[in-house]
Protein backbone atom coordinates (compact mmCIF):
# COMPACT_ATOMS: atom_id res chain seq x y z
CA UNK A 1 0.00 0.00 0.00
CA UNK A 2 1.36 3.82 -0.66
CA UNK A 3 0.61 5.01 2.79
CA UNK A 4 3.28 2.46 3.97
CA UNK A 5 7.31 4.15 3.95
CA UNK A 6 9.30 1.68 1.66
CA UNK A 7 12.68 2.28 0.57
CA UNK A 8 11.09 1.87 -2.67
CA UNK A 9 8.33 4.99 -2.20
CA UNK A 10 11.98 6.42 -0.92
CA UNK A 11 13.46 6.03 -3.83
CA UNK A 12 10.86 8.14 -6.03
CA UNK A 13 11.46 10.70 -4.42
CA UNK A 14 14.73 12.36 -6.14
CA UNK A 15 13.13 12.06 -9.68
CA UNK A 16 9.80 13.50 -8.25
CA UNK A 17 11.77 16.59 -7.00
CA UNK A 18 13.11 16.85 -10.79
CA UNK A 19 10.00 16.50 -11.79
CA UNK A 20 10.84 13.53 -14.10
CA UNK A 21 8.33 11.01 -12.25
CA UNK A 22 5.06 10.26 -14.48
CA UNK A 23 2.53 7.33 -14.73
CA UNK A 24 1.57 4.83 -12.07
CA UNK A 25 4.84 5.72 -9.95
CA UNK A 26 3.76 9.78 -10.25
CA UNK A 27 -0.21 8.86 -8.91
CA UNK A 28 1.77 6.20 -6.20
CA UNK A 29 4.41 8.62 -4.83
CA UNK A 30 1.29 11.40 -4.93
CA UNK A 31 -0.74 9.47 -2.68
CA UNK A 32 1.17 8.42 -0.40
CA UNK A 33 2.43 11.99 0.51
CA UNK A 34 -1.12 13.37 0.74
CA UNK A 35 -1.19 10.28 3.69
CA UNK A 36 1.35 13.03 5.35
CA UNK A 37 4.49 10.74 5.95
CA UNK A 38 6.70 12.90 7.71
CA UNK A 39 9.83 11.38 6.57
CA UNK A 40 9.13 11.94 2.86
CA UNK A 41 8.27 14.71 3.50
CA UNK A 42 11.75 15.74 5.14
CA UNK A 43 13.71 13.48 2.65
CA UNK A 44 12.00 15.31 -0.41
CA UNK A 45 12.75 18.69 1.24
CA UNK A 46 16.49 17.84 1.31
CA UNK A 47 16.40 16.92 -2.45
CA UNK A 48 14.78 19.95 -3.44
CA UNK A 49 17.54 21.61 -1.48
CA UNK A 50 19.71 19.78 -3.59
CA UNK A 51 17.92 20.78 -6.88
CA UNK A 52 18.46 24.78 -5.57
CA UNK A 53 21.78 24.05 -5.47
CA UNK A 54 22.21 23.31 -8.50
CA UNK A 55 19.80 26.13 -9.84
CA UNK A 56 22.20 28.75 -8.22
CA UNK A 57 25.38 27.33 -9.34
CA UNK A 58 24.39 28.33 -12.89
CA UNK A 59 26.54 31.28 -13.77
CA UNK A 60 24.68 34.68 -13.03
CA UNK A 61 23.84 37.12 -15.57
CA UNK A 62 22.71 40.67 -15.04
CA UNK A 63 19.43 41.30 -16.03
CA UNK A 64 19.35 44.59 -19.04
CA UNK A 65 18.74 47.64 -17.46
CA UNK A 66 15.19 48.13 -19.57
CA UNK A 67 14.38 44.60 -17.50
CA UNK A 68 15.32 45.81 -14.12
CA UNK A 69 13.24 49.23 -14.89
CA UNK A 70 10.03 47.11 -15.86
CA UNK A 71 10.40 44.88 -13.20
CA UNK A 72 11.11 47.88 -10.62
CA UNK A 73 8.48 49.57 -11.71
CA UNK A 74 5.89 46.46 -10.85
CA UNK A 75 5.81 48.35 -7.58
CA UNK A 76 6.54 51.58 -7.99
CA UNK A 77 10.11 51.17 -6.79
CA UNK A 78 12.12 51.89 -10.06
CA UNK A 79 12.73 56.08 -8.52
CA UNK A 80 14.16 54.65 -5.60
CA UNK A 81 15.62 51.30 -6.62
CA UNK A 82 19.41 51.64 -6.39
CA UNK A 83 21.94 51.08 -9.15
CA UNK A 84 22.84 47.42 -9.15
CA UNK A 85 24.89 46.65 -6.16
CA UNK A 86 27.35 44.02 -5.10
CA UNK A 87 25.17 41.11 -3.11
CA UNK A 88 27.84 42.36 -0.49
CA UNK A 89 26.19 45.77 0.27
CA UNK A 90 25.93 46.12 3.88
CA UNK A 91 22.43 46.39 5.24
CA UNK A 92 22.68 49.57 7.35
CA UNK A 93 22.40 51.42 4.19
CA UNK A 94 18.59 49.77 4.57
CA UNK A 95 17.59 53.21 6.41
CA UNK A 96 19.48 55.63 4.54
CA UNK A 97 17.54 54.30 1.30
CA UNK A 98 14.26 54.29 1.91
CA UNK A 99 14.88 58.14 3.10
CA UNK A 100 16.27 58.18 -0.59
CA UNK A 101 13.38 56.29 -1.85
CA UNK A 102 10.58 58.94 0.26
CA UNK A 103 12.26 61.46 -0.68
CA UNK A 104 12.33 60.69 -4.97
CA UNK A 105 8.93 59.76 -4.43
CA UNK A 106 8.59 62.76 -3.13
CA UNK A 107 9.87 65.01 -5.67
CA UNK A 108 8.27 62.82 -8.13
CA UNK A 109 4.96 63.31 -7.08
CA UNK A 110 5.81 67.50 -6.64
CA UNK A 111 7.10 67.33 -10.16
CA UNK A 112 3.90 65.72 -11.43
CA UNK A 113 1.85 68.07 -9.78
CA UNK A 114 3.86 71.25 -11.28
CA UNK A 115 3.43 69.44 -14.38
CA UNK A 116 -0.29 69.89 -14.56
CA UNK A 117 -0.43 72.94 -13.26
CA UNK A 118 1.88 73.80 -16.49
CA UNK A 119 -0.13 71.42 -18.86
CA UNK A 120 -3.18 73.09 -17.96
CA UNK A 121 -1.79 76.42 -18.30
CA UNK A 122 -0.66 75.22 -21.48
CA UNK A 123 -4.31 74.19 -22.50
CA UNK A 124 -6.25 77.04 -21.36
CA UNK A 125 -3.21 79.13 -23.42
CA UNK A 126 -4.47 76.92 -26.60
CA UNK A 127 -7.41 77.38 -26.37
CA UNK A 128 -7.55 80.54 -26.15
CA UNK A 129 -5.20 80.94 -29.40
CA UNK A 130 -7.47 78.84 -31.27
CA UNK A 131 -10.67 80.71 -30.70
CA UNK A 132 -8.84 84.01 -31.91
CA UNK A 133 -7.44 82.10 -35.01
CA UNK A 134 -11.19 80.69 -35.05
CA UNK A 135 -12.53 84.67 -35.17
CA UNK A 136 -9.83 85.63 -37.52
CA UNK A 137 -10.42 83.12 -40.23
CA UNK A 138 -14.27 83.90 -40.35
CA UNK A 139 -13.36 87.85 -40.91
CA UNK A 140 -11.04 86.49 -43.54
CA UNK A 141 -13.74 83.90 -45.13
CA UNK A 142 -16.07 87.11 -45.11
CA UNK A 143 -13.22 89.17 -46.64
CA UNK A 144 -12.54 86.52 -49.31
CA UNK A 145 -16.83 85.79 -49.85
CA UNK A 146 -17.22 89.03 -50.45
CA UNK A 147 -14.09 89.87 -52.94
CA UNK A 148 -14.90 86.98 -54.39
CA UNK A 149 -18.36 89.30 -55.34
CA UNK A 150 -16.61 92.12 -56.51
CA UNK A 151 -14.30 90.28 -58.63
CA UNK A 152 -17.01 88.34 -60.00
CA UNK A 153 -19.01 91.93 -60.88
CA UNK A 154 -15.84 93.63 -62.19
CA UNK A 155 -15.71 90.78 -64.37
CA UNK A 156 -19.33 90.97 -65.74
CA UNK A 157 -18.90 94.56 -65.71
CA UNK A 158 -15.83 94.13 -68.11
CA UNK A 159 -17.86 92.03 -70.17
CA UNK A 160 -20.57 94.69 -70.94
CA UNK A 161 -17.74 97.09 -71.57
CA UNK A 162 -15.49 95.04 -73.61
CA UNK A 163 -18.32 94.32 -75.93
CA UNK A 164 -18.06 95.41 -79.61
CA UNK A 165 -19.96 98.58 -80.97
CA UNK A 166 -21.17 99.46 -76.72
CA UNK A 167 -22.68 103.07 -77.08
CA UNK A 168 -21.55 105.68 -74.11
CA UNK A 169 -23.91 108.60 -73.00
CA UNK A 170 -22.77 111.59 -71.28
CA UNK A 171 -25.25 112.35 -68.34
CA UNK A 172 -25.13 116.17 -67.13
CA UNK A 173 -26.41 117.56 -64.13
CA UNK A 174 -29.48 119.93 -63.83
CA UNK A 175 -31.82 121.81 -61.57
CA UNK A 176 -30.65 120.86 -57.51
CA UNK A 177 -27.21 119.31 -58.75
CA UNK A 178 -25.91 121.10 -61.47
CA UNK A 179 -22.10 120.15 -60.73
CA UNK A 180 -23.27 116.25 -60.86
CA UNK A 181 -22.00 113.47 -63.68
CA UNK A 182 -23.20 110.61 -65.16
CA UNK A 183 -22.91 108.10 -67.53
CA UNK A 184 -24.22 105.33 -69.76
CA UNK A 185 -22.35 102.09 -71.26
CA UNK A 186 -24.77 100.23 -73.46
CA UNK A 187 -23.60 96.54 -74.88
CA UNK A 188 -25.66 96.13 -78.07
CA UNK A 189 -25.31 92.33 -78.09
CA UNK A 190 -26.34 91.49 -74.56
CA UNK A 191 -28.56 94.38 -73.85
CA UNK A 192 -26.92 95.14 -70.50
CA UNK A 193 -25.70 98.75 -69.36
CA UNK A 194 -23.94 100.06 -66.66
CA UNK A 195 -24.35 103.28 -65.48
CA UNK A 196 -22.16 105.60 -63.02
CA UNK A 197 -22.78 109.00 -61.21
CA UNK A 198 -20.47 110.94 -60.07
CA UNK A 199 -21.16 114.40 -57.21
CA UNK A 200 -24.63 113.25 -56.54
CA UNK A 201 -26.29 114.55 -53.06
CA UNK A 202 -27.32 112.35 -50.63
CA UNK A 203 -30.64 112.05 -50.54
CA UNK A 204 -33.62 111.57 -47.61
CA UNK A 205 -34.41 108.00 -45.94
CA UNK A 206 -37.85 108.47 -48.15
CA UNK A 207 -36.08 109.25 -51.59
CA UNK A 208 -34.68 107.55 -53.85
CA UNK A 209 -32.67 108.22 -57.51
CA UNK A 210 -34.36 106.62 -60.20
CA UNK A 211 -32.54 105.81 -63.47
CA UNK A 212 -34.79 105.91 -67.23
CA UNK A 213 -33.89 105.54 -70.36
CA UNK A 214 -36.20 107.43 -72.91
CA UNK A 215 -37.31 104.57 -75.52
CA UNK A 216 -39.65 105.37 -78.39
CA UNK A 217 -40.18 108.93 -76.65
CA UNK A 218 -41.59 107.14 -73.32
CA UNK A 219 -39.54 106.71 -70.03
CA UNK A 220 -38.90 103.18 -68.95
CA UNK A 221 -37.70 102.44 -65.76
CA UNK A 222 -33.87 101.00 -65.40
CA UNK A 223 -33.36 100.63 -61.47
CA UNK A 224 -32.72 102.64 -58.55
CA UNK A 225 -29.83 103.72 -56.58
CA UNK A 226 -28.54 105.28 -53.55
CA UNK A 227 -24.91 107.48 -53.90
CA UNK A 228 -22.28 106.78 -51.43
CA UNK A 229 -20.67 109.45 -49.07
CA UNK A 230 -18.54 110.25 -52.02
CA UNK A 231 -21.76 111.19 -54.15
CA UNK A 232 -21.17 108.74 -56.50
CA UNK A 233 -22.78 104.98 -57.21
CA UNK A 234 -22.82 102.62 -60.02
CA UNK A 235 -26.00 100.31 -61.54
CA UNK A 236 -26.14 97.36 -63.51
CA UNK A 237 -29.03 97.76 -65.78
CA UNK A 238 -30.21 94.66 -68.16
CA UNK A 239 -33.21 93.91 -70.66
CA UNK A 240 -32.44 97.72 -71.90
CA UNK A 241 -33.95 98.48 -75.67
CA UNK A 242 -31.82 98.37 -78.74
CA UNK A 243 -29.67 100.63 -78.69
CA UNK A 244 -31.09 102.55 -81.92
CA UNK A 245 -34.70 103.21 -80.30
CA UNK A 246 -33.17 105.07 -76.70
CA UNK A 247 -33.17 108.63 -77.62
CA UNK A 248 -31.77 109.23 -73.67
CA UNK A 249 -31.17 108.68 -70.14
CA UNK A 250 -32.28 110.51 -67.29
CA UNK A 251 -31.74 110.29 -63.35
CA UNK A 252 -35.06 111.69 -61.08
CA UNK A 253 -35.55 111.81 -57.22
CA UNK A 254 -38.40 109.67 -56.81
CA UNK A 255 -40.06 108.38 -53.91
CA UNK A 256 -38.40 105.31 -51.89
CA UNK A 257 -38.79 102.33 -53.91
CA UNK A 258 -39.37 104.04 -57.24
CA UNK A 259 -42.12 104.56 -59.30
CA UNK A 260 -43.14 103.47 -63.13
CA UNK A 261 -43.56 106.67 -64.09
CA UNK A 262 -41.20 109.77 -63.46
CA UNK A 263 -42.80 112.33 -60.81
CA UNK A 264 -39.96 114.34 -59.27
CA UNK A 265 -37.14 116.62 -60.15
CA UNK A 266 -34.70 115.56 -63.08
CA UNK A 267 -31.25 115.60 -61.93
CA UNK A 268 -28.72 114.24 -64.24
CA UNK A 269 -29.93 113.67 -68.74
CA UNK A 270 -27.75 112.60 -71.17
CA UNK A 271 -28.59 111.77 -75.09
CA UNK B 1 20.26 29.95 8.43
CA UNK B 2 23.49 32.00 6.75
CA UNK B 3 22.86 35.57 6.96
CA UNK B 4 22.01 35.56 3.44
CA UNK B 5 18.90 33.13 4.32
CA UNK B 6 18.08 35.85 7.35
CA UNK B 7 17.93 38.75 4.99
CA UNK B 8 16.13 36.88 2.39
CA UNK B 9 13.46 35.95 4.73
CA UNK B 10 13.26 39.48 5.96
CA UNK B 11 12.72 40.94 2.72
CA UNK B 12 10.47 38.18 2.16
CA UNK B 13 7.65 39.33 4.16
CA UNK B 14 8.03 43.09 4.03
CA UNK B 15 7.31 42.21 -0.28
CA UNK B 16 4.33 40.14 1.42
CA UNK B 17 3.66 43.44 3.08
CA UNK B 18 4.06 45.70 -0.29
CA UNK B 19 7.37 47.08 0.72
CA UNK B 20 8.68 48.10 -2.73
CA UNK B 21 12.03 48.84 -0.98
CA UNK B 22 11.91 45.12 -0.32
CA UNK B 23 11.27 44.31 -3.30
CA UNK B 24 14.15 46.03 -5.17
CA UNK B 25 16.78 44.78 -2.93
CA UNK B 26 15.26 40.81 -3.47
CA UNK B 27 15.63 41.88 -7.12
CA UNK B 28 19.15 43.21 -6.63
CA UNK B 29 20.01 39.82 -4.73
CA UNK B 30 18.29 36.97 -6.88
CA UNK B 31 17.77 39.15 -10.06
CA UNK B 32 21.11 38.25 -11.93
CA UNK B 33 20.94 34.32 -10.66
CA UNK B 34 17.38 33.80 -11.63
CA UNK B 35 18.51 34.93 -15.18
CA UNK B 36 21.24 32.81 -15.50
CA UNK B 37 18.83 29.72 -14.49
CA UNK B 38 16.45 31.11 -17.52
CA UNK B 39 19.08 31.66 -19.77
CA UNK B 40 21.02 28.16 -18.76
CA UNK B 41 17.39 26.89 -19.77
CA UNK B 42 15.61 28.84 -22.43
CA UNK B 43 19.00 29.78 -24.28
CA UNK B 44 17.83 33.36 -25.88
CA UNK B 45 18.29 36.21 -23.74
CA UNK B 46 15.69 37.91 -24.82
CA UNK B 47 13.14 35.37 -23.75
CA UNK B 48 15.04 35.04 -20.74
CA UNK B 49 14.77 38.45 -19.60
CA UNK B 50 10.81 38.24 -20.68
CA UNK B 51 10.19 35.28 -18.14
CA UNK B 52 12.33 37.08 -15.87
CA UNK B 53 10.11 40.13 -15.77
CA UNK B 54 6.83 37.61 -15.39
CA UNK B 55 8.84 35.51 -12.47
CA UNK B 56 9.40 39.04 -10.32
CA UNK B 57 5.38 40.02 -11.36
CA UNK B 58 4.49 36.72 -9.25
CA UNK B 59 7.45 37.48 -6.64
CA UNK B 60 5.55 40.55 -5.73
CA UNK B 61 1.92 39.62 -6.45
CA UNK B 62 1.83 36.17 -4.48
CA UNK B 63 4.59 37.00 -1.51
CA UNK B 64 2.45 36.27 0.68
CA UNK B 65 2.03 32.58 -0.68
CA UNK B 66 5.58 32.05 0.10
CA UNK B 67 5.86 29.16 2.69
CA UNK B 68 9.11 29.31 4.53
CA UNK B 69 9.05 26.08 5.65
CA UNK B 70 8.67 24.42 2.33
CA UNK B 71 11.93 26.03 0.89
CA UNK B 72 13.95 29.15 0.93
CA UNK B 73 13.23 32.51 -0.80
CA UNK B 74 15.91 31.82 -2.89
CA UNK B 75 14.65 28.42 -3.09
CA UNK B 76 10.92 29.61 -4.20
CA UNK B 77 11.95 31.88 -6.55
CA UNK B 78 14.08 29.68 -8.47
CA UNK B 79 11.80 26.91 -8.87
CA UNK B 80 8.93 29.57 -9.99
CA UNK B 81 11.61 30.63 -12.88
CA UNK B 82 12.58 27.31 -13.54
CA UNK B 83 8.66 26.24 -13.60
CA UNK B 84 8.07 29.23 -15.63
CA UNK B 85 10.70 28.69 -18.02
CA UNK B 86 9.84 24.83 -18.65
CA UNK B 87 6.49 25.74 -19.81
CA UNK B 88 7.88 28.22 -22.34
CA UNK B 89 10.06 24.98 -23.46
CA UNK B 90 7.06 23.12 -23.75
CA UNK B 91 5.40 25.56 -25.69
CA UNK B 92 8.40 25.62 -28.55
CA UNK B 93 9.56 23.36 -30.55
CA UNK B 94 12.80 21.67 -29.18
CA UNK B 95 14.96 21.17 -32.27
CA UNK B 96 14.61 24.79 -33.34
CA UNK B 97 15.16 26.34 -29.75
CA UNK B 98 18.52 24.18 -30.12
CA UNK B 99 19.73 25.91 -33.23
CA UNK B 100 18.62 29.25 -32.02
CA UNK B 101 20.18 28.78 -28.93
CA UNK B 102 23.60 27.40 -30.62
CA UNK B 103 24.03 30.13 -33.20
CA UNK B 104 22.97 33.95 -31.88
CA UNK B 105 23.29 34.36 -28.17
CA UNK B 106 26.16 31.87 -26.96
CA UNK B 107 28.46 32.65 -24.47
CA UNK B 108 26.47 35.44 -23.31
CA UNK B 109 26.48 34.32 -19.81
CA UNK B 110 29.61 35.73 -18.23
CA UNK B 111 29.59 35.45 -14.31
CA UNK B 112 30.19 39.22 -12.86
CA UNK B 113 33.23 39.15 -11.39
CA UNK B 114 33.48 40.07 -7.26
CA UNK B 115 29.73 40.52 -7.23
CA UNK B 116 28.87 37.60 -5.36
CA UNK B 117 29.69 36.59 -1.60
CA UNK B 118 32.57 34.44 -1.11
CA UNK B 119 30.36 31.59 0.95
CA UNK B 120 28.39 31.55 -2.54
CA UNK B 121 31.22 31.37 -4.62
CA UNK B 122 32.44 28.38 -2.69
CA UNK B 123 29.15 26.91 -2.89
CA UNK B 124 29.14 27.03 -6.34
CA UNK B 125 32.28 25.96 -6.75
CA UNK B 126 31.02 22.62 -4.56
CA UNK B 127 28.32 21.90 -7.07
CA UNK B 128 30.22 22.01 -9.90
CA UNK B 129 32.50 19.70 -8.78
CA UNK B 130 29.77 17.46 -7.02
CA UNK B 131 28.60 17.30 -10.78
CA UNK B 132 31.85 16.56 -11.79
CA UNK B 133 31.65 13.89 -10.22
CA UNK B 134 28.85 12.33 -12.54
CA UNK B 135 28.99 10.27 -14.62
CA UNK B 136 28.48 11.71 -18.12
CA UNK B 137 25.20 9.58 -18.59
CA UNK B 138 23.96 10.62 -14.97
CA UNK B 139 24.82 14.01 -15.66
CA UNK B 140 23.37 13.84 -18.65
CA UNK B 141 19.65 12.24 -17.27
CA UNK B 142 19.76 15.17 -14.63
CA UNK B 143 20.41 17.91 -16.63
CA UNK B 144 17.64 17.01 -19.01
CA UNK B 145 15.39 15.98 -16.39
CA UNK B 146 16.12 19.61 -15.06
CA UNK B 147 16.75 22.36 -17.35
CA UNK B 148 14.30 20.59 -20.34
CA UNK B 149 11.82 19.52 -18.42
CA UNK B 150 11.62 15.97 -19.38
CA UNK B 151 10.26 12.74 -17.92
CA UNK B 152 11.80 9.48 -17.21
CA UNK B 153 9.97 7.90 -20.71
CA UNK B 154 11.30 11.49 -22.46
CA UNK B 155 14.45 11.46 -21.48
CA UNK B 156 14.90 7.18 -22.33
CA UNK B 157 13.58 8.21 -25.60
CA UNK B 158 16.18 11.37 -26.42
CA UNK B 159 18.52 9.06 -25.49
CA UNK B 160 17.58 5.82 -27.25
CA UNK B 161 18.13 4.20 -23.45
CA UNK B 162 16.19 1.51 -22.02
CA UNK B 163 13.60 3.20 -19.36
CA UNK B 164 14.88 1.35 -16.43
CA UNK B 165 18.24 2.68 -17.02
CA UNK B 166 17.41 6.15 -17.02
CA UNK B 167 15.83 5.72 -13.82
CA UNK B 168 18.82 4.05 -12.34
CA UNK B 169 20.86 7.15 -13.47
CA UNK B 170 18.69 9.28 -12.27
CA UNK B 171 18.80 7.81 -8.62
CA UNK B 172 22.19 7.31 -8.39
CA UNK B 173 23.36 10.50 -9.94
CA UNK B 174 20.99 12.43 -7.24
CA UNK B 175 22.96 10.61 -4.64
CA UNK B 176 26.04 11.21 -5.61
CA UNK B 177 25.13 14.53 -6.04
CA UNK B 178 24.00 14.62 -2.48
CA UNK B 179 26.63 13.29 -1.12
CA UNK B 180 29.29 15.73 -3.23
CA UNK B 181 27.14 18.29 -1.52
CA UNK B 182 27.08 17.18 1.92
CA UNK B 183 30.59 16.67 2.05
CA UNK B 184 32.70 19.31 4.00
CA UNK B 185 33.96 21.63 1.51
Amino acid sequence: MSDIHTPRIEELLPAYALGALEGEELRELEEHLAGGCEECGRQLALWQGDLEELAAAVPPVEPSEITRARVLRLTGAAAAAPAPMPAVAPRRTSSWRMAAAASALLALALWGLLGQVRMEREVQRLESDRERLRRQVEVLSRQVGSMRTEVLQAKQDLQVLAGPGVQAVTLAGLGPSPGAKGRTYVNPSTHDALFYAFDLPALPADKTYQLWFIADGKPVPAGVFAVDPRGTASLRVQQVADVARIQAWAVTVEPRGGLPQPTGAMVLKGA
Amino acid sequence: MDERETEDRDLMSRVAARDGTAFARLFEVHGSTALGLLLRILGRRSEAEEVLQEVFLQVWMQADRYDEVRSTPRGWILMLARSRALDRLRRRDSARRREEAAGEEAGEAIPPVGTERLETLERKRQVTSALGALSPDQRRCIELAFYEGLTHTQIAERLEAPLGTVKSRILLGMNKLRQALSAPS
